[in-house]
């Protein structure tokens, strides 16, 4: 454990930790002084941090672009929100049977592109066309409500972690938990045998498969892990809006959000898809609530907002935010 | 009314400096972060917050909802309102996330009622917030039924359920058989397939059975919403050899529908929809123009002969001079009554508690509509109990009123002219 522990803070400066810990303790704080609506905010960004996080895994440890991630969100949104309907399992068992049914999908969304030696962009069309066609196939799966949509009852209780019933708050906390433990998990990826034959691939398949690293194997792996770490926002999904809906929850759209935060906070770091999911959604909101204080109520400006950071961050930050920022900070690690 | 309207705001428009901006972003920030900031029950200006899809997918359905509440202050005071309101506007992006965070910031902004959201997942996600909040929620337009079968106790919805809907729709059917003595013996329904679509197919398949129909249905043939061509679905309905094409559509696969049908040379005796959006509307005229008329849509719609209707009307042609009430009447008409439904509940309740709101709305008993039906009256469910449906028939590229008589504006046409027939 402390070994453990030793390797998580391997070449972290103090002054990043101690950044690190404020950041947290903020986040922990934070539902004290928010209101609703603040809070609300934050747990969607906190959402798009850990679904980002998840994304982050494959794309950006392992250089596979999946433009179709809303599909683990879904089907295991599904499994979670079934099981419990249907049969009563709570969510915190029925979680296993999600993140069983996301691995599956991303197993056999891994083999045949990898074994075919799918790759690129048309590895990209592929993740695409399986979340397309679940969503078809939900659209139709008429036992779970088909595009009608599938209804979690909603209660006015007090928290239960174990049915996932319970205030916004309560949800906060299970999303700020969640985020915590990817940025754990991932950082462990990272440092371990398995990130660096990741980065290899990442870097150069060719090179890293000269250098002996099974590539089919440590592909399938990142594949496997990053729709594991996905479905659990599928649960969190079902059971915070206790609505699904197929056409909504496998859309493209919803795929292009999950992406977003990393592609802005910063491809491949840790701390990137983080700040990329609090920069979209916390200032955009900002942004919205400035503009209509000051008198201009202009509707979609959120979108131009994202547009805009899109492009500032492909023009002038092609690694993210986050890398230049902790260089400013003063935040790399020791070397 | 204090309403912020657009023309205020563009009033006040100019460039902002860097003090003005700065001033904005801290007080932008604070006004987030304020907490609990609920207006006292005892305000004498009642807070509407209409939530609306205004950008996004939806934004044309969202600003089409919002005219609605734009001229809800002129009309209502010419009606005998004299009750202050003030409309804050939240706009949720066509996306379920969103519109559950903009809830709750109209609610800290001192909302006392909720207005919106034209979409069914919106609703039951903003349901969700005003039960928990209490503060009540009327809902303009969504037909999902769940809505109004959680249990909810600030939730009310004037708009009705798919159930209602096909209900109507098949009674209108009937009714343009009875009127011009021409009954199909086959049908064939497609539907587009999303939740709109699926809860009318549900709807059909429930009461088909017991409505005593002079058709049967051949055929259920189910497109998807993102389909680009329907050649293939439009052969098949057509190899049924149906005499009527029954459909749930939207407006997009209403056109493409409509198209493949002309370009198939397929003429059944007409096409009906029992309560869906796409036929009726503005840039389905515009994009078929005569092959958009004889199209029979059973939609709720307004009755165009009402003292209320005819000052919506004039409100909407001097608030929008360059838009057409007929293409957004639809949208219009119910934002505009679950406006009036809220003020009128605050000028009985006397007060903007919203406790006391939502029991005043239950009491609602407004015989005074702009759209057809009987009284708005709440079941114990929160559900409106008097939706009606008017039978619309598309003559000249407009859709005109063919039943009930008494908002009848013309005479049906069934079976219709086919398509080389038409001037």
């Amino acid at each position: 454990m402390s070994r453990m522990l030793r390797r998580l803070g391997e070449g972290v400066s103090n002054r990043a930790l101690v950044a690190l810990g404020l950041v947290f303790a903020a986040l922990l704080l934070a539902p004290l002084v928010s209101n609703g609506y603040v809070l609300s905010v934050l747990i969607i960004a906190l959402y798009y941090a850990y679904a980002g996080q998840a994304w982050n895994v494959m794309m950006g440890f392992c250089g596979q672009l999946s433009l179709g991630h809303s599909l683990y969100v879904g089907v295991a949104a599904y499994a979670a929100a079934i099981f419990f309907v249907k049969w009563n399992v709570p969510p915190v068992i029925g979680m296993f049977a999600a993140i069983a049914v996301a691995m599956a999908f991303g197993a056999v969304i891994g083999f045949l592109a990898f074994r075919f030696s799918v790759s690129g962009v048309y590895f990209a069309l592929l993740t695409i066309a399986f979340a397309e066609f679940t969503r078809i196939g939900f659209d139709h799966f008429t036992w779970a409500g088909g595009s009608g949509g599938f209804f979690l009852k909603v209660e006015d209780r007090a928290a239960d972690l174990i049915t996932l019933r319970g205030p916004p708050i309560m949800f906060y906390y299970v999303m700020l938990a969640l985020t915590a433990l990817a940025f754990l998990f991932c950082r462990m990826l990272t440092q371990s045998r398995v990130g660096y034959y990741w980065f290899a691939i990442r870097e150069d398949q060719e090179a890293a498969q000269a250098l002996g690293i099974n590539v089919f194997r440590y592909k399938m792996l990142a594949v496997i892990v990053s729709s594991g770490m996905t479905s659990l926002a599928g649960v969190f999904f079902a059971f915070y809006y206790n609505n699904l809906f197929p056409e909504q929850i496998f859309s493209m759209a919803r795929s292009i959000e999950l992406i977003l935060g990393p592609i802005i906070g910063g491809l491949g770091t840790l701390f990137g898809p983080i700040l990329g999911a609090f920069v979209l959604t916390v200032l955009a909101d900002l942004v919205t609530e400035v503009l209509v204080f000051t008198g201009y109520d202009i509707p979609g400006v959120k979108q131009v907002f994202y547009g805009l950071c899109l492009a500032v961050v492909v023009i002038w930050l092609p690694l993210g935010i986050w890398p230049p920022l902790k260089r400013r900070l003063g935040l790399e690690g020791r070397s | 009314m204090s309403s912020k309207s657009r023309d205020q705001k563009s009033a006040g428009a100019g460039l902002v400096d860097r003090r003005s901006a700065l001033a904005g972003i801290a007080a932008g920030t604070a006004a987030a972060v304020a907490p609990f900031n609920i207006v006292k029950a005892q305000a004498k200006v009642l807070k509407i917050g209409v939530i609306l899809p205004r950008s996004g997918v939806q934004a044309f359905f969202g600003q089409s909802c919002a005219k609605g509440a734009e001229i809800a202050e002129e009309v209502l005071r010419q009606v005998g309102y004299d009750q202050k309101f003030e409309i804050l506007n939240a706009d949720f992006e066509s996306n379920v996330d969103v519109a559950r965070s903009r809830a709750e910031r109209l609610i800290n902004d001192g909302a006392h009622v909720l207005v919106g959201p034209f979409d069914s997942g919106a609703a039951m996600a903003i349901a969700q917030v005003t039960e928990q909040k209490r503060v009540p929620f009327v809902c303009n337009i969504a037909a999902v039924p769940q809505l109004t079968e959680q249990g909810y106790k600030f939730v009310f919805r004037i708009f009705p359920t798919s159930v209602d809907l096909v209900r109507n729709g098949l009674l209108g059917f009937k009714d343009v058989f009875a009127a011009t003595g021409k009954t199909p013996q086959t049908a064939v329904f497609m539907h587009i397939n999303d939740t709109f679509g699926q809860a009318n197919k549900a709807a059909i398949d429930k009461l088909f059975p017991a409505a005593n129909m002079p058709f049967k249905i051949l055929d259920t043939i189910a497109y998807d919403p993102a389909a680009r061509d329907l050649s293939v679905e439009v052969a098949k309905a057509k190899a049924t050899n149906a005499d009527l094409l029954m459909v749930v559509s939207r407006l997009n696969d209403a056109i493409l529908l409509v198209r493949e049908m002309v370009k198939q040379r397929w003429e059944p005796m007409g096409i009906m929809s029992p309560g869906s959006p796409g036929m009726y509307e503005a840039q389905f005229f515009q994009t078929l123009g005569k092959y958009s008329d004889y199209a029979v849509s059973v939609v709720p719609w307004y009755n165009p002969t009402t003292k209320l209707s005819a000052l919506v009307g004039s409100a909407f042609n001097k608030k929008f001079p360059k838009d057409s009430l007929v293409g957004n009447i639809f949208n219009v008409g119910f934002t505009f009554e679950s406006i009036m439904v809220a003020v009128d509940a605050f000028k009985r309740a006397g007060t903007t508690d919203p406790v006391a709101l939502a029991d005043a709305i239950r009491q609602t008993d407004l015989a005074n509509r702009l759209m057809i039906g009987g009284p708005i009256k709440f079941d114990a469910k929160g559900q409106n109990m008097n939706v009606g449906s008017a039978v619309l028939q598309n003559f000249n590229q407009r859709p005109s009123v063919v039943f009930p008589k008494e908002a009848a504006e013309a005479a049906p046409v069934f079976p219709v002219p086919g398509w080389s027939q038409r001037a």
